[in-house]
């Protein structure tokens, strides 16, 4: 148990800290990570602790910058494709037969398509705005949450204190924020986490390969153009590559701790196992 | 009733694909600025006489009602005419027909060692789960599942490619021309980024259900009957375990599927992947829309060929599954 | 003997879960350690076995032949061969995906035993052609076979069964037990179902509360018993005969870290003196009996009250009512036109096994469900025409008991809240909330105190909880109970009990009350009027006694069959 409590914290602690940054971020001029500010390919020196990129533009800034456009594409994300999954998780769960067999079946074959080939195919088609890239993702990333969450929700409609709820009479409402609420709530956390996490790397994902949203900074349009000049051939890596590519990992990671000190603590048969 | 469990599995399948040709045909014609971009880069387009437009709209048949271009669509798909490529004129059937193989390979070897790979390690930490050996795979399967697949795919080409100089990190083949030791040495970089990368969830996966599977019921009983330790996770526990985890393996094949196009950029590896990225880079739509076609389908038939050994794991999914 | 245990203590922490129990088996001798939840007796099978959890503690000594079982590491050679165990939920136990053959293959082989897989079928009433089966094309009561077969395979010199009849049918139960006491094995048979047992046992052995209350031939248990505790057993087990009174056991068993000083049943006992708070009686011999009791009175318990009253006006019409589950590969006919009548005042059984439609009438009633066919009326109006806020307000006037006490309520709300929630759901004004809420609380036989309607469900025992349960459905004043095995899943101490409070509520609030049970005696000692549904049909329906005098059907007669213990 305090191994796992202690795996959480490290995340929510390495969170905090991208968070603290992307806040940061905001209060940085509008042209920041934009503009050229120095001599291409300039080192790391004063003013500029990263260096600068090909086009001069400040490093330090991107990096700054991106956690912003990660984070919020990510939390915005994971917000809708809960939303969604609750509902149609719900809706196959509790609602009328045909309803939930048709979301169900539907599902399924969404489950079968990979999700980040359809990711990169919509948003080479559709666009590569912020708001169209969180639309996408949160129309790919739901299935398999619903699923998660219509077994959830089949379960805790079989639990005995609601079902006593439901046949005396209490209204729906109620059986969802008296007894639902405290079933299915707590199965949230993860799936938001989890799809948080799938965000930030899918997104990473389609800015490397040169679809992302060119004007905004971000994390994995600068390791684009990493690739793009072949860097890692040269030390300019270390300061060029190195910071974007470990801010993606560590917030992911950071994510995924915190995801799995959840689901380890939800899961009694782990809990058991683990003590 | 297996045939009735094969059917349902099928028309599933069949779902499936109608919903990938439907998207490939939809998405390029919700592109904003209209169908006639599929043609050429903005510039290009901009040189274009409201004749030449005109021209290709009707060879593309662009005019004509939706449902018939749908089914003109589907008519070019099964006659394997998927249109030509803008950037060097080639039919685009071609460019994925000697791309393809590459892929094949790469995947295939990926799904093969990331499955081996992951559910070894994911046996092992759940079996030492108390010892250091499986919070150490633990806390590795963790870090490593984080690893978006283009950084892990760089540094691999840091530390072994550029640093030690032991691997190549570029294409299928060195100047002596294409031999199959050449071929494998170029596999070792890409194969193990998307089978690092791969595996973490799998391992994790693995690791959660032999611990439930191991205070399940039918184990602590056969516990009780005085079945000894490693038969016990050996007979009993591992196949059950696995059940779920076949699952899983088959989102991990799409996953991988989608990683080609990752990790074949970065390790200019010349199969599907690279060839989308080159797509996208120049706006060769018909070329892209190609693409995604064939990878989509390869994943589809994969996940089939996965689901079709399902039955052998579990005798319930044989028999119909009640009870 | 076979089997010696001397001063055998079973511990977790401090707590003694078995302490010092001193019971022998003789070779060929089947002996029925009896007791309620929580007595140890799982405990000290598991120790017999080594299967106690890491924490677990124990002492004293368990000598099977010139094998130290206590305390024992090395279980190699011993477990399956020396000693066996038909696990509890043995039905749920076998593994999933090997074939029956292979399972009895793999003991075979394990265990050194000689015999052929087809012949421990053979011997376990099962054809050989099932060794190709898997699990889940065989009943629980086949797979309850099949998991003494695998028990059987090492030939042990002692078999241990925990509990083997959990999750079979009556009739099923009966069976599987008279095949454990033909097998010929030394066995030790663990279960909280006295009068069950006692045909089929050599010897009873009656545990409370971690030590051995009484033990003594099975043959002259129900005349001769001298322990109160097991003449509350006896009297706790309903007989399908309205003749012979039903009684509960008062209050509940302590929990282990509350143990009282002296006698450990004193508490509960009618017969206590201060002489049995003080001093912990010891286990004596008299003749081929052994007794811990400081008393040689004979005891009564009290019992539940016999209705002869007339019912009111019909409150349940139930008319035609067909339905039909629909999966994917298959339909099954959970009901097949059922008629069924309840007026007000007056108890209705409904009895079945499980499969036989029983929850699935009862979720009709309920409003849970919706029939396929037929109609149901709820005091004259149609519930199975309602959707919506119509059919809620008619649920409004149903009050519901869940069987399973440990689910049915909510673990974060207190007692309060939990009573209270159909107040709050109907809209029921706050300041009269307050006194009805009290009101139901007391008519379910629960203390009306500050300090008790502010515990949570985790601070109450099964009985309690039941209790709750029984006045959250009193709470909105119902004209209609549906009690849907409420008591199954109590200690047998406690149940009659239940069933006295139902009877009271019947009688002084003119409540229709619909009591499912799989238990023909409990439905025949509680109900007025008793409905035996088979595969969806009722089968017979008529007054408790006459049914029980005299049943029609064979299917009524098979049930009181093995119902009765004699």
């Amino acid at each position: 148990m305090t191994l796992l409590s202690t795996q959480g914290k490290i995340g929510t602690g390495i969170l905090a800290i991208v968070i603290g940054i992307a806040l940061y971020g905001t209060l940085l001029p509008d042209e920041a990570g934009r503009a050229r500010v120095a001599d291409p390919y300039a080192p790391p020196g004063a003013g500029l602790p990263l260096g600068a990129d090909d086009l001069g533009r400040n490093l330090l800034d991107q990096l700054i910058v991106g956690a912003g456009t990660s984070l919020s594409l990510a939390f915005i994300v994971a917000m809708a494709t809960t939303v969604l999954a609750a509902l149609v998780g719900g809706a196959a769960g509790i609602g009328p037969r045909r309803l939930s067999a048709t979301l169900m079946r539907g599902t399924d074959v969404m489950l079968v398509l990979p999700e980040l080939i359809l990711y990169i195919l919509a948003a080479a088609f559709l666009g590569q705005s912020f708001g169209t890239r969180v639309a996408i993702l949160a129309l790919i990333l739901w299935p398999v949450p619903a699923r998660v969450l219509r077994a959830a929700v089949l379960t805790a409609w079989s639990r005995g204190h609601l079902e006593v709820a439901r046949a005396m009479g209490a209204p729906r409402w109620w059986l969802l924020l008296r007894h639902g609420s405290y079933l299915i709530g707590p199965l949230l956390i993860p799936i938001f986490v989890r799809t948080a996490m799938r965000a930030v790397i899918y997104d990473a994902t389609l800015s490397f390969l040169g679809l992302g949203d060119p004007t905004a900074p971000s994390w994995g349009t600068t390791l684009f153009w990493v690739q793009t000049n072949g860097v890692f051939l040269s030390d300019a890596w270390l300061w060029w590559a190195l910071p974007p590519g470990a801010a993606i990992t560590l917030t992911v990671l950071a994510l995924a701790l915190i995801g799995i000190s959840v689901e380890e603590r939800l899961n009694p048969a782990l809990r058991e196992a683990t003590r | 009733m297996p045939w009735r469990y094969a059917a349902g599995r099928l028309t599933e399948y069949a779902a499936v694909l109608a919903v990938a040709l439907t998207l490939n045909f939809a998405l390029p014609r919700a592109l904003p600025g209209g169908p006639l971009k599929l043609f050429g880069s903005p510039e290009a387009l901009a040189r274009l006489t409201s004749d030449e437009r005109a021209q290709i709209a009707t060879q593309y048949g662009f005019g004509k009602p939706l449902h018939e271009q749908f089914l003109d669509y589907l008519g070019g798909v099964f006659t394997l005419d998927l249109g030509t490529s803008l950037s060097d004129g080639r039919p685009v059937t071609e460019a994925l027909g000697e791309a393809l193989p590459w892929t094949l390979l790469l995947v295939g070897t990926s799904i093969v060692g990331t499955a081996l790979v992951g559910v070894t390690f994911g046996v092992v930490g759940a079996l030492r789960r108390r010892k250091g050996k499986g919070s150490g795979l633990l806390g590795t399967a963790i870090v490593l599942d984080s690893f978006p697949q283009f950084w892990l795919g760089m540094l691999l080409i840091v530390l072994f490619g550029v640093q030690l100089q032991l691997l190549p990190t570029f294409g299928v083949s060195g100047v002596e021309g294409v031999t199959v030791s050449g071929v494998l040495l170029h596999l070792i970089l890409p194969v193990s980024t998307m089978t690092l990368t791969g595996m973490g969830y799998l391992f994790l996966y693995t690791r959660s259900s032999l611990l439930t599977v191991l205070t399940s019921e039918p184990i602590q009983h056969a516990h009780a009957r005085g079945v000894p330790y490693g038969r016990l996770v050996r007979r009993h526990a591992l196949r059950p375990a696995l059940l779920p985890v076949h699952t899983i393996l088959m989102m991990e094949i799409g996953f991988l599927a989608a990683g080609s196009i990752v990790v074949e950029t970065v390790f200019a590896y010349p199969g599907l992947g690279r060839l989308t990225f080159d797509a996208i880079t120049a706006r060769d739509y018909p070329l892209m829309q190609g693409a995604f076609l064939v990878l989509t389908l390869m994943v589809v038939l994969m996940n089939a060929l996965a689901d079709a050994t399902y039955p052998l794991l579990d005798p319930r999914a044989r028999t119909g599954g009640h009870q | 003997m076979t089997l010696s245990l001397r001063d055998l203590t079973v511990g977790y922490g401090g707590l003694t879960a078995v302490d010092r129990i001193n019971l022998d088996v003789a070779e060929g001798e089947v002996v029925a350690l009896v007791g309620e939840s929580g007595c140890g007796k799982t405990s000290l099978a598991r120790a017999l076995l080594g299967l106690l959890p890491r924490t677990a503690t124990v002492a004293g000594s368990a000598l099977l032949g010139e094998e130290e079982l206590a305390g024992r590491t090395d279980w190699k050679n011993v477990r399956g061969r020396q000693v066996a165990i038909v696990p509890q939920g043995a039905m749920t136990g076998l593994s999933p995906v090997h074939r029956i053959g292979a399972q009895l293959t793999e003991m075979l082989t394990l265990h050194g035993g000689r015999a052929d897989p087809a012949e421990l079928l053979e011997r376990v009433g099962l054809q050989p052609a099932m060794l190709r089966c898997y699990p889940h094309e065989l009943s629980g009561g086949q797979r309850q076979r099949v998991a003494i077969a695998l028990a059987l395979a090492g030939e042990p010199r002692l078999l241990i069964a925990d509990e083997p009849t959990t999750g079979l049918d009556v009739i099923t139960q009966r069976q599987v037990l008279a095949l454990l006491a033909g097998l010929g094995t030394t066995m030790l048979v663990v279960s909280h179902d006295l009068t069950g047992l006692m045909p089929y046992a050599d010897r009873v052995a009656v545990m409370y509360a971690g030590r051995l209350a009484e033990v003594r031939p099975a043959r002259t248990l129900a005349a001769e018993h001298a322990h109160p505790y097991t003449a509350g057993l006896l009297t706790a087990t309903p007989v399908a005969d309205r003749q012979v009174p039903w009684g509960s056991i008062p209050g509940s068993a302590s929990a282990l870290d509350l143990l009282p000083h002296g006698c450990r049943f004193a508490a509960r006992c009618p017969l206590a003196t201060g002489r049995c708070t003080e001093e912990e009686p010891s286990l004596r011999t008299n003749g081929p009996a052994q007794v811990a009791c400081h008393h040689h009175d004979k005891v009564t318990f009290p019992t539940v009250p016999r209705s002869v009253h007339a019912p009111g006006e019909p409150v349940v019409r139930a008319s035609g009512v067909r339905h039909r589950y629909r999966t994917r590969s298959r339909t099954t006919e959970a009901l097949r036109g059922v008629d069924l009548d309840i007026h007000a005042g007056e108890i209705v059984g409904l009895v079945g096994e499980s499969g036989s439609g029983k929850s699935t009438l009862a979720r009709i009633i309920l409003g849970l469900l919706r029939p396929t066919h037929g109609r149901v009326e709820i005091a004259g109006e149609e519930l199975t025409a309602q959707r919506g806020g119509a059919l809620r307000r008619i649920q409004r006037r149903i009050g519901f008991v869940h069987q399973d006490p440990y689910d049915a309520l909510h673990p974060g709300m207190r007692v309060a809240s939990l009573v209270a929630e159909p107040l709050v759901t109907t809209g029921v004004a706050r300041e009269l909330r307050a006194d009805r809420l009290r009101d139901a609380v007391s008519a379910a036989g629960l203390p009306v105190t500050e300090e008790f309607l502010r515990r949570f469900p985790g601070q109450l025992s099964g009985g309690q909880r039941q209790r709750v349960s029984i006045a959250r459905a009193l709470v909105a004043e119902p004209i209609l109970l549906v009690a849907d095995e409420a008591t199954s899943m109590l200690d047998v101490s406690t149940r009659a009990g239940i069933a006295t409070t139902l009877r009271t509520l019947a009688v002084d609030r003119a409540l229709a009350v619909l009591f499912v049970t799989h238990d023909l005696g409990e439905a025949v000692q509680s109900c007025d009027r008793i409905a035996v549904l088979r595969h969806g049909t009722i089968v017979e329906h008529g007054p408790s006694a006459d049914l029980a005098g005299a049943p029609a059907h064979s299917y009524t007669a098979q049930l009181l069959d093995a119902a009765r213990t004699t």
